[in-house]
């Protein structure tokens, strides 16, 4: 009798196998194959070896690399290009970012695709985080002042500060302290009234700012420490974080003459980066975990009970179905993409600041020092550069970070492009 | 059996489904890229954000000479009036080339007047002093005599400004730039012309960047 009943037995699992290998596993193989299949899809990008210089492997991705990557690579490069004092290569990278930075309002495929379940939201076109943006605004704002050209410095001074106006929190909207000075300072200069201006950084910022003086006659931009780098958190990536760059550098100090300037940071970017709130897309994102998660539940609960069910003759045809089911289901869980876009622009600065001087015309030495949280100067860091003051200058406008190659010539400001 | 065939069939559908759902290059628009299309500079492109674009500058300046000419200073004068250009300041929030808006202005007046109104080429001065001083030196001819003081000063000055008003909110950009134009007469300080053009545009980013 039990003899009987394990060869019964035996007949019903051998059934359930036959069953199930004739069904199940030609399933299984289509799904590789057609997963094999779709790999082929996927545009395969060029391989492009990095040299290690910044400028080289910007330019070499910009021209080679994925189209929806060519804004970051134009971020870095462009300043790099300013720490190198090669600033037409730098306003050439951020003019095409920041006119790039208007298609944003365009439907594009690629931003659409980021959004649908099974494609990560790297995959779209990078514009960057909003201070990102901020910062490419800024630096094309910085380059024209440069160039003489102090109203198209404003007007990208202005386009900075709306780029940070859609923060969550009210508090934190177009809070950059040098965004506002800058553009009061710049509209004083061009004879207009900037105490509005003026009265919107005081507000801000925690360090006290220079009355706008009309004498004035160099703007030195000074940035240092490392900026914001992403990461993404959360079960499956979903959430976008932010933690600080690895900078000892929190101060500087400008010495000229037989004067010393203290250097303190107006604008921290980790605190910007940190301060924006919620995005649209992590909504997005969220939905799309919450999808991933489901499925996966759903396809282990099916698989296991199809298996059971399967494995009873009465039940087999629809514990098979249920078991393809749950493996579907396990699949579209594998496909969905929930990962946050962590690609950083990862060369730019954790502090903005900036100082004014009133120099007589011609040539002058000016010396910056890199200073850590206790004070203590951190001498490979120290850069000493010769400055022009051109008579025929509003206002003489240089740029130094402690990433600066300290052995590149600054330039002789041109004559102002306007009046 | 059916049954059977049925399930791998719907399975097989099911997977090709999601898998090409996340194809890269399924549902993408000109994966190619876009041929070069050539457009009028005052037709909107399909490429377009809020900011000041050329057929902004078009409407504009096609605008202000017309008004220009209007003007009794220009229609009536008896001698040819003399136009310096002075830059424009720009006070919105788009950096823009500037002297695009006034020589385009200054083609547009030219051509249109045929001879009616002289622009000073003050942007050229450096060039003009050179060769004046190889004339006076006797390193080139010269049909009149160099040390005569030829160069004619303006009668006008014609510039501009450019202001504008941003407003964002959740349901997106609304950006309004004013483009003012004046005349303003180099003898009195009078503005004997002005004229205005206003363009107001809006636009949402998609929900990728906000």
């Amino acid at each position: 009798m039990n003899h009987q009943l394990q060869q019964s037995n035996f007949s019903a699992r051998k059934s359930v196998w036959n069953c199930f290998t004739a069904s199940f596993f030609p399933t299984v193989f289509l799904f590789v194959a057609l997963l094999l299949v779709a790999g082929g899809c996927a545009t395969s990008q060029p391989h492009i070896p990095l040299t290690g210089d910044p400028i080289v492997d910007g330019q070499a991705y910009i021209a080679q690399g994925p189209k929806k990557d060519r804004v970051l690579w134009e971020y870095r490069t462009g300043l790099a290009a300013m720490r190198r004092s090669e600033f037409g290569l730098a306003t050439e990278m951020f003019e095409d970012a920041i006119l790039s930075l208007g298609a944003m309002m365009e439907p594009d495929a690629a931003t659409k695709k980021s959004r649908g379940y099974f494609n990560e939201e790297a995959k779209k076109t990078f514009y960057g985080e909003p201070y990102e943006r901020v910062m490419a605004w800024f630096y094309r704002g910085v380059l024209y002042w440069m160039d003489g050209e102090p109203d198209n410095a404003r007007a990208c001074f202005r386009s900075a500060q709306f780029q940070d106006s859609d923060a969550e929190n009210d508090e934190f909207k177009s809070d950059y302290v040098i965004l506002d000075y800058l553009e009061g300072f710049v509209t004083t200069q061009l004879s207009g009234d900037g105490s509005d201006a003026y009265k919107r950084a005081e507000a801000l910022s925690k360090v006290t700012l220079p009355p706008y003086n009309p004498k004035v006659n160099v703007v030195l931009f000074i940035d240092f420490g490392a900026g914001p780098v992403k990461y993404a958190a959360g079960e499956y990536g979903e959430e976008l974080r932010f933690r600080p760059g690895a900078s000892p550098v929190k101060s500087a100090r400008l010495r000229f003459g037989r004067q010393d300037l203290s250097i303190a940071p107006t604008d921290d970017l980790f605190f910007q980066a940190t301060t924006r709130g919620g995005r649209v897309m992590d909504h997005v994102l969220g939905n799309k975990a919450v999808f991933k998660k489901t499925t996966d539940t759903v396809g282990n609960v099916a698989v296991i009970t199809g298996a059971v069910l399967a494995s009873n003759e009465d039940t087999q045809t629809a514990g098979l179905a249920l078991l393809a089911a749950g493996v579907i289901s396990k699949i579209i869980s594998a496909a969905t993409r929930p990962n946050a876009d962590v690609r950083t622009w990862q060369n730019l600065p954790q502090y903005l600041s900036f100082a004014m001087l009133t120099l007589p015309a011609g040539e002058h030495d000016l010396t910056i020092e890199f200073l850590t949280g206790q004070g203590t100067i951190i001498p490979q860091l120290t850069k000493n550069m010769t400055i022009y003051v051109n008579p025929d200058r509003r206002d003489n406008v240089y740029y130094i970070s402690d990433q600066s190659v300290a052995s590149q010539p600054t330039p002789v400001p041109q004559p102002d492009k306007t009046t | 059996m059916k049954t059977k065939i049925n399930l791998s069939s719907i399975a097989a559908a099911l997977t090709a489904a999601i898998v090409l759902t996340g194809c890269a290059s399924s549902g993408v628009k000109n994966p190619s890229g876009a041929k070069v299309t050539e457009m009028k500079a005052d037709e909107r492109g399909f490429v377009a954000g809020t900011g000041i674009e050329s057929q902004d500058l078009v409407a504009v300046t096609d605008k202000m000479a017309r008004s220009i000419l209007a003007i009794p200073e220009i229609q009536r004068a008896t001698i040819v009036p003399r136009i310096a250009l002075l830059p424009i300041n720009n006070d919105t929030r788009f950096p823009v080339n500037k002297e695009a808006f006034l020589l385009r202005l200054q083609t547009q007046l030219i051509s249109k007047t045929q001879g009616k109104v002289r622009f000073l080429a003050r942007e050229s001065m450096t060039d003009l002093e050179k060769e004046r001083e190889l004339k006076r030196s006797g390193a080139v001819t010269s049909e009149t005599n160099p040390e005569l003081q030829e160069f004619k000063g303006a009668d006008f000055f014609l510039t501009g400004k450019l202001t504008g008003m941003t407003t964002r909110t959740s349901a997106g950009t609304s950006d309004y730039v004013l483009y003012v134009f004046q005349l303003i007469d180099a003898r009195t300080s009078e503005i004997v012309w002005a004229d205005q053009s206003e363009i107001k545009k809006q636009g949402l980013e998609d929900a990728a960047y906000r």
